[in-house]
Formats: C-alpha cells, structure tokens, sequence
C-alpha cells in the first residue's frame, strides 16, 4: 500500500501525464456520462437506483440468513463452501486445495477481492504458474503491474504500449491493431486456459434462494476458468449477495449498464457447484470462499454499512475528477477511486489511509452516478471527522492536535465579531506586503503556507460587507 | 456455524433485534407483487414484433440470425455454413452438436456426409469415467462449430439462456470459435426478467450450471476499442425455426 507521501508523489507526476487523462477519458465518456440515462431503460418512472439500493440493503441487513442459506444450496449439490474471516485464511485455503489437486498451473478470471489478499504472490511463491485471463488483466500482469481501474484493468495504457510488450513477451510481431493484439492473448490464453487444473474467478453477485454464483463478462475467459480447470475456486465477498432471482433483474441490469454500458454483458453465467454426474464436462469439483477480511466490522457501524452495498461496478471512477487526472495507481490499493477511498480506510486503517478520503474532493459526482445511489461523499466526510476528532470504535488518533487547536481559534473568533474585525484589520494590512500577480495571492506566509501549496488565495476586500452597510446603510455609494 | 455467521449476527444485534431467523428469512426472500404470475408464451402475434427486436439487437452485437420456414431449409443453411468456414484451430473440420431433438431434426450428420467436415453428438450416459471425459474434452478442443439450441430466447436483449444438463456440454458452446444456437420461435421471451420468472418457476429443479449468452465474445480492454473474438467464440449464427 501506498504511503501518504507517495500518494503525494505519485499523484503530482499523474496529474501532468496528459496521455493518462486521454486514456481515462474514454471511460468517462464512453460508459460514466451515459450511467444515468442508461438507468432509465431499467425503469424510466421510477428511479432504479433506488430500487437496486433496496434490494441491496435488505440483502445485508439480514445477511446471516441469506448467506446460510447460499451455503446450504450450493452444498446441496456437492459444492464446498467455505468462509474465511481473514484475508490470510482465505488464501490458505486455495492454496489447500490447489495442494490436494498437485496443481501447477492457475487460470484466473478477474477478481478484485484476490488483488485483496494477495492470492497471486502467495500461488507463484508456492510455485504454480498463475495466469490472468481478462486480457486487460494479462496485459497488466506481463508488465508485472496491478490494475488501475475496477473494470478495465489496463485501461491506462496505449495500443502502442501493448504492442510493444506483446512483441517482447509473446515474441509475436509489432502491432499497434486492437483486433490482432486482441487474436494474439487469444492464442496465448488458450493453450493455458485448456490446460491448467485449477480455475480461480471473483463472482459479481449471488443467488441465494437457488443457490448460484453469478458471475458477468464479456471475454469468454470467466467461462472457460470456471468449465475448463478440473476445480473451479470462487472467491466472494461475504457482502456480495443477492436473495432472490427477482432480485437479479434490477441488479444485473443496474451493473452492466454502470460498469460497462450495456444492457447485459455476453456471458451471465450462474455457477451452483460441480458436475453433476450424467454431464460430460464441468469442474469435479466446486469451491466457493466467502471472505470478510474486515466486512464485518463495517457491517457493525450503521454509520458506514452503507459502503457494503457496492456492487463493484467501478462506475464512481469514470465520474470522479480526482481519479480523471491522478489514475487507479496512485491510490495504491486494489480498490481506487471513490469507493477505494472509503473501503480501504476501513479494512486498513483509517489513519494509515487518510490520504485516500482526503484527497477526493466530496463534489457529489460519485453519489449522483452510483446504480446503488451508495452515499460515498457523506461517508469520506464522515471518516475525515473521525481523522480530526479520533475515534476508539475504529482505532483513529486524533490527525493533528495543531489543526484542531488552530480550527477551534478560528470557531472562537467567527463567533466574536470584534475579534473578527480585529483579525480582518490585522490581515489587510499584511496582504499588503504579499506578491499579487493577477490579483491573488500566490503564498501566504508562514503556518497558512500550505493552504496555498496547490491554490490561489483571494485577498480581502478593502472593506467588509459590515463596514460598508455601518457607512452607507444600503444606499449607493 | 462459523465464525464469520456469528460475527455477521454480532455486528447485526441479532437476535437482539427481535425478529426470528424465520421471519426475517420470509422477509427476504420475498416475492414482489406480480413476480409469481406465470409469465406464459407470448402470443402468436407477437411474434414478429419479438422477433424483429432480435434482429436489431443482434446487429449491434455481430450476432447473425437466420429466420427458417422450416427444420430443412435450417439443415440446409447450416450444413452450408459448415461448408463455408475454415477452422481457426488445426486444419481438421468437427462439428460437435448438443444431443437435442430440435438439433436431430436438421439432420446434419446426413447432409455433411459427402464432406470432411464429421458431426458429432454429445453422449448421453448416466455418469462419465474419467476416460470419457478426456475424450470429450478432446473431441470439443478439436470442433470449429458447436451447436446448440437455448432453453430460453430473451428479444429485449438478443439473449439466449442454455441450461447444463445430460447431453449437454458446457463447453460446446464455448470452446469452438463459431457457436450455432437453434431455437424455436416459441422459446422467446419479452425480457431478461421474464426469463427469470421462467427459472423461478421451475423450483428446485435449477440445474448446477446456466449461461445467459448475447452474442459472440468481445472485449474492449485496449483504449477501450471493442473487438469481437476474445476467449469464447468470434462468429455467432442463431438459426431461428418455426
């Protein structure tokens, strides 16, 4: 995980990578700007966010019954079903069953929550091979990189850039066409995908009353990890549920149309355990772990609960104007953006995060777009208070006594006009001694420095608007 | 019960929270007004309409569609199509069909008899050894053409859904690069929900593995350009029969 300092680093050299802001520009137009009025297909009179956001909360809100439930069905048909409270646990137990099989080789479908505990360092360092099959996660993992968004992984680099990594690590010719970059990770996936014991994917949501995993996607390459391997390893995120089918019809149409902007993906594949025995293909064998790694104490704070109904959609991050210019990299988690911002803080730290919720701008954007209308600006507002404040619940120390010390000055004399008037005095006067090109001030001295690290300072009015009403009462000057 | 449960309970105030794990079990899985009126076939007239959506989605998606006056003419146009293609894996050409009344009907194996090209079936047998299943794993790693009918065809969106099951493989619809689809007007559905419905109302009866499919396999993971033809199959017919 990124340091506070080189998120600071990192995202100064991103926001003047103009390359970068074309890249993710794209996403914006192509898929962010259209979420809303793709939403309306869904249900033009009333608001399917809101919908969605139901189906999620009652799903979490009783998500015991709905997950023994998941359990209880896929066990049913022979699958296992195991829950991991950590990220440690979850990643012994793959590793356990990759052991039981003498598994060498992994194909994996994308998944967020294994970039979470840290599957793929932890199968290579057993030595099996572990190959991603999204071909945005296989171009990320050639350059031995991590994604940089939640749906298109290598969306940071150039056509160009491929090419020239595919040139050296596939021997295959230059190009810079799409089409034949994309016919040559065909080739060299395929050979993997038919070959390798074991397949690991994410599940996009599940249902729990027919007791499926449903997993999204357009590539093809989900399937194939998960009907190819001899055993197919689904990891979940215990939050990641649904109850019903009826609850899958808001929710699936919600998530393409955010994640991707299309009215359903290619592939919507539900997956409820093994083989069974009079089908002539399929894995023998079926796992499916459901991981907490910290849920459940977010689940325990009403205040933050909310941050479980994501869907994972990662539509908030082709609207957020600080993701836009810095990109999923300098975040330096697996989950960026705004809904990284708020997750993260929460499963690793909130001061060792704090970087993450105050550096987003709490403009609305991600809230207004959300297809589970998730209120991310009220809950960064909400940790940034815990970093001023502390809080014992979640193990946040106070941020800065100085800031604290300097904010309550500032309420005491907001409060007291003669000692506003005072301090307003005090100001104009040293204003005067401040370089003001173009009329704002570009450094204010001392403490105040680092208001004006990354801004411009307005000076104050010759007079207040208190001053002026005293001399003229409401008349014309 | 395990720990993550009991966590879940704790974090919840459960059974603080009053209600029983009953109740709050009929709470959630609910159904909706309107969800459990059984959403029959479309009607007749209907049709066209349905069928004309089909059509405009699939052109969006590089999904043909064939409209058949009969199982001959379907037999006929698909045989054709085998003729037509060259197979992007190895230089052998293998068809492997779905064990399916409507696929048997085109009789395929007759019409390509002359060829190179060989139609195989899925077998259908109470349980498979694993010998078996390398050799059917191998004959489908070999087919250019997998052929399918769907149990459902959903117009809204061009989608079919193929649910697993005896003389069905999973990955025939998967593995070859040209996947064929056969389907009876009379399977279409209005909307992804009115398939759900359907599923819903076969109870227990769901099967381990279903597939929701619209159109070939694509990806738009370079600069966000859409290409056709990434892990699953490139080319994409739906023959629809009458």
């Amino acid at each position: 995980m990124n340091s506070p300092e080189d998120y600071r680093s990192s995202a100064g050299k991103a926001a003047a990578d103009t390359r970068l802001h074309s890249a993710l520009a794209k996403m914006r137009d192509k898929v962010g700007r259209n979420a809303l009025n793709l939403y309306t297909q869904v249900d033009a009179q009333a608001d399917p966010r809101l919908k969605a956001k139901d189906v999620r909360r009652k799903v979490v809100n009783n998500l015991d019954v709905v997950l023994t439930s998941l359990a209880a069905k896929i066990t049913g048909r022979g699958g296992h079903v195991h829950f991991a409270p950590t990220d440690l646990d979850a990643v012994e137990y793959c590793l356990g069953v990759a052991r039981r099989h003498g598994v060498r080789r992994v194909v994996k479908g994308k998944s967020m929550l294994s970039e979470e505990i840290g599957l793929n360092a932890a199968f290579e360092a057993a030595g099996i091979e572990t190959v991603e099959t999204d071909l945005g996660e296989y171009i990320v993992q050639l350059k031995g990189e991590t994604p940089s968004h939640i749906i298109a992984p290598a969306i940071h680099y150039s056509r160009e850039q491929v090419g020239e990594l595919f040139a050296e690590k596939l021997g295959e010719p230059y190009t810079s066409d799409p089409p034949t970059l994309t016919a040559m990770a065909r080739k060299a996936l395929r050979e993997k995908m038919l070959t390798a014991e074991m397949g690991v994917s994410g599940g996009n949501t599940a249902c729990a009353e027919t007791g499926h995993v449903t997993i999204v996607s357009n590539e093809g390459n989900i399937r194939m990890s998960s009907t190819m391997p001899r055993v197919h390893v689904v990891l979940l995120g215990i939050e990641k549920v649904a109850a019903t089918l009826e609850d899958h019809d808001v929710l699936l149409r919600m998530l393409t149309r955010a994640a991707a902007g299309q009215k359903i993906s290619t592939y919507v594949s539900y997956v409820g355990g093994p083989r069974l025995e009079d089908e002539p293909d399929g894995p023998e064998e079926f796992h499916l772990v459901l991981v907490d790694n910290g849920r459940t104490r977010i689940l325990g704070d009403p205040d933050f609960r909310e941050v479980l109904h994501c869907i994972r959609c990662g539509c908030c991050l082709n609207v957020c104007p600080v993701y836009l210019k810095i990109g999923g990299h300098s975040y330096g988690t697996p989950y960026c953006g705004p809904i990284g911002a708020v997750f993260t803080p929460l499963t690793r730290g909130v001061n060792e995060c704090h970087h993450l919720c105050q550096g987003e701008t709490l403009c609305g954007a991600c809230k207004q777009v959300c297809p589970v209308d998730n209120d991310l600006p009220r809950m960064l507002s909400l940790l940034r208070a815990k970093l001023a404040d502390g809080d014992p619940r979640w193990n946040v120390r106070p941020q800065s006594r100085g800031t604290k010390a300097a904010f309550a000055a500032w309420a005491w004399i907001m409060s007291r006009r003669p000692a506003l008037d005072l301090l307003l005095r005090l100001g104009r006067a040293v204003q005067r001694l401040l370089p003001k090109p173009s009329g704002w001030i570009r450094r204010l001295p001392g403490p105040l420095s680092g208001w004006t690290r990354g801004r411009d300072f307005p000076p104050l009015a010759k007079e207040s608007f208190t001053e002026r009403w005293a001399r003229t009462r409401g008349r014309k000057a | 019960m395990s720990t993550v449960i009991e966590r879940i309970r704790k974090a919840l105030h459960i059974p603080q929270g009053g209600l029983s794990e009953d109740t709050r079990a009929n709470v959630v899985f609910a159904k909706g007004a309107g969800w459990a009126a059984p959403a029959g076939d479309v009607p007749a007239g209907d049709l066209p309409g349905l069928i004309a959506q089909i059509r405009t989605e699939a052109g969006h998606l590089n999904l043909q569609v064939h409209e058949c006056a009969s199982a001959e003419q379907c037999g006929a146009e698909l045989a054709a199509l085998a003729e037509g293609r060259r197979p992007e894996w190895g230089t052998a050409r293998q068809v492997m069909c779905w064990s399916d009344p409507v696929i048997q009907g085109l009789g395929l194996e007759a019409r390509l008899a002359g060829t190179d090209i060989s139609v195989r079936t899925v077998p259908e047998r109470e349980r498979f050894d694993e010998t078996e299943r390398a050799e059917f794993r191998r004959q489908v790693v070999d087919s250019y053409m997998g052929v399918t009918t769907a149990d459902l065809l959903v117009a809204d969106t061009a989608t079919l859904l193929l649910l697993g099951g005896r003389g069905r493989g999973r990955s025939v619809s998967l593995v070859p690069s040209i996947h064929v689809a056969v389907v009876p007007v009379g399977r279409i559905v209005r909307t992804f929900r009115d398939a759900l419905r359907r599923l819903d109302a076969r109870g227990l009866g769901l099967p381990s593995n279903m597939t929701f499919i619209t159109g070939p396999s694509k990806t738009a993971d370079i600069e966000a350009t859409l290409v056709h033809g990434a892990h699953g199959p490139r080319e994409m017919h739906l023959f629809l029969l009458p």
